[in-house]
């Protein structure tokens, strides 16, 4: 092989590979799922790798979506992420944005959400007592360090 | 003395064994396909487009720089393309396209280029981009987080970061087949560990890579882990656990033998490798980070020109 042959391949190889590339991130773009597999849930006290697909399937804990979606109540197919709703209010005091898609703004009565973490806390945990199982110290659900 | 077996090298002229430096990066990045044709089956088109496009923008970096600095053209010789290959096996599958771009720069500029191409780095330059970019943007090397809507099929947490965070007790459903197997999530091409030891004793036997880092390297790490185990075997994994989780395979055959960056002289060849094996292990299950094979063939890269201190002696000379 002498130089120039080369130079060919890796001319051939970085054309090639670059139209791959950029036909790769742009034209198969990483799919999120309907519904979804694990959450990250951010915070300061440590991130918490949630396992959705496995609460939710039959051969896993088999939970009812309602259990944690709670709203809206009668909808099943109109269900919505926890932190689009729960988090705390703005400055303005206005509800969510999510809320406005369904109700007109002076239908809303309550706009004291409590925030993630709070809404998190309080499912997770009454859940696993109710239950007797799963994780019960701080740093078996939040990676810490 | 005058009984030792000496080279003899006949008069000029030499004849040319038609070996060049592209035979030798394109079998290394041979040995690295069952690896990271393993990712691409695993990740899918996310990985293939991280891959395609480090390798091909490496070779375009390279040829920039070979441009700007007014030197002959040096990407014929396939180096850049196998920083580039490497580089990708370092990368979760949905890494975006800024971050691997970024890399091969870092990598392939700010690593090897600057320092007069190949040859002339100090580091490993496929590791000078993968520290660069865990340092600045450590969110995108967090693996649970990068692959959260993949199923696979097998325990979808990434084993070190488990560790790390949960002890020992997250990490007792591994089974050393699962991870020989690949069955672990991790970046594209390091998760294959049958894959990474056949390229690895493909290099070695075919003379590409040095078996004395290699191997000891691995011994670096097993040994460690398993003094660690033995003090306290509630707090740190088993050796093999250490072994065939995140870098340390592809650290061992792949990255810590890259040619400038590690010694030439027999002795100082166990010390590098012993030295990457038992670092990776102490800044695993002492230090901050999840992984730490980066950090310590860098380190070991720092000492080479030290190490390589240690040769015998010239004969003829007095000290």
């Amino acid at each position: 092989m002498n130089s120039e042959k080369e130079l060919k391949i890796v001319y051939s190889l970085a054309i090639i590979l670059f139209i791959v590339g950029i036909l790769s991130y742009a034209a198969f773009p990483v799919k999120i799922p309907d519904e979804p597999v694990r959450l990250m849930f951010k915070g300061v006290a440590g991130n918490v790798l949630f396992d959705h697909k496995t609460h939710t399937t039959d051969s896993g804990y088999g939970i009812s979506c309602k259990d944690c979606h709670h709203h809206p109540e009668e909808d099943e197919t109109d269900l919505r992420a926890c932190s689009e709703c729960h988090h705390l209010p703005e400055e303005s005091k206005a509800a969510p944005q999510a809320c406005n898609d369904c109700h007109e703004p002076d239908e809303i009565e309550d706009s004291e959400f409590i925030k993630t973490s709070d809404a998190f806390h309080t499912q997770c945990i009454s859940c696993h007592q109710e239950n007797e199982s799963g994780p019960e110290e701080c740093a078996e659900c939040h990676a810490m360090q | 003395m005058f009984d030792q077996k000496k080279f003899v090298v006949s008069h000029a002229p030499f004849l040319h064994d038609e070996s060049r430096i592209s035979e030798r990066s394109y079998n290394i990045m041979l040995a690295a396909l069952p690896a990271v044709l393993f990712g691409l089956v695993h990740y899918g088109i996310p990985a293939l487009g991280v891959v395609s496009l480090s390798i091909s923008s490496s070779i375009i970096w390279e040829f920039l720089m070979n441009y700007v600095t007014k030197r002959p053209k040096s990407i014929g010789d396939g180096n850049a393309a196998l920083i580039g290959l490497l580089f990708a096996m370092l990368l979760p599958a949905t890494s975006p396209w800024w971050l691997v771009l970024t890399g091969t720069f870092v990598s392939v500029v700010i690593g090897k280029q600057i320092f007069g191409g190949i040859g002339g780095n100090p580091f490993n330059p496929a590791l000078i981009g993968i520290a660069i970019l865990m340092v600045s943007w450590k969110n995108f090397f967090d693996f649970d987080d990068a692959l959260l809507n993949y199923d696979l099929g097998f325990i979808m947490v990434y084993p070190l970061a488990a560790l790390k965070h949960f002890g020992v007790s997250a990490v007792d459903s591994f089974t050393i087949s699962d991870l020989l197997l690949g069955r672990q999530i991790g970046a594209i091409g390091t998760t294959f560990g049958i894959g990474i030891i056949a390229g690895g004793i493909y290099l070695i036997i075919r003379g590409f890579i040095r078996w004395e880092i290699s191997l000891s390297f691995l011994a670096g790490v097993l040994i460690t882990a398993l003094i660690f185990d033995l003090y306290d075997s509630t707090r740190y994994a088993g050796p093999f656990f250490h072994l065939l989780t995140g870098y340390t395979l592809i650290g061992a055959f792949f990255l810590a033998t890259e040619d400038s960056s590690s010694p030439v002289n027999f002795i100082p060849m166990f010390i590098y490798g012993a030295g990457g094996g038992i670092m990776t292990v102490l800044i695993r299950n002492i230090g901050a980070h999840v992984d730490g094979v980066v950090f310590a063939v860098i380190l070991m890269n720092i000492a080479n020109p030290l190490l390589d201190k240690i040769r015998p002696k010239a004969i003829g000379k007095g000290f």
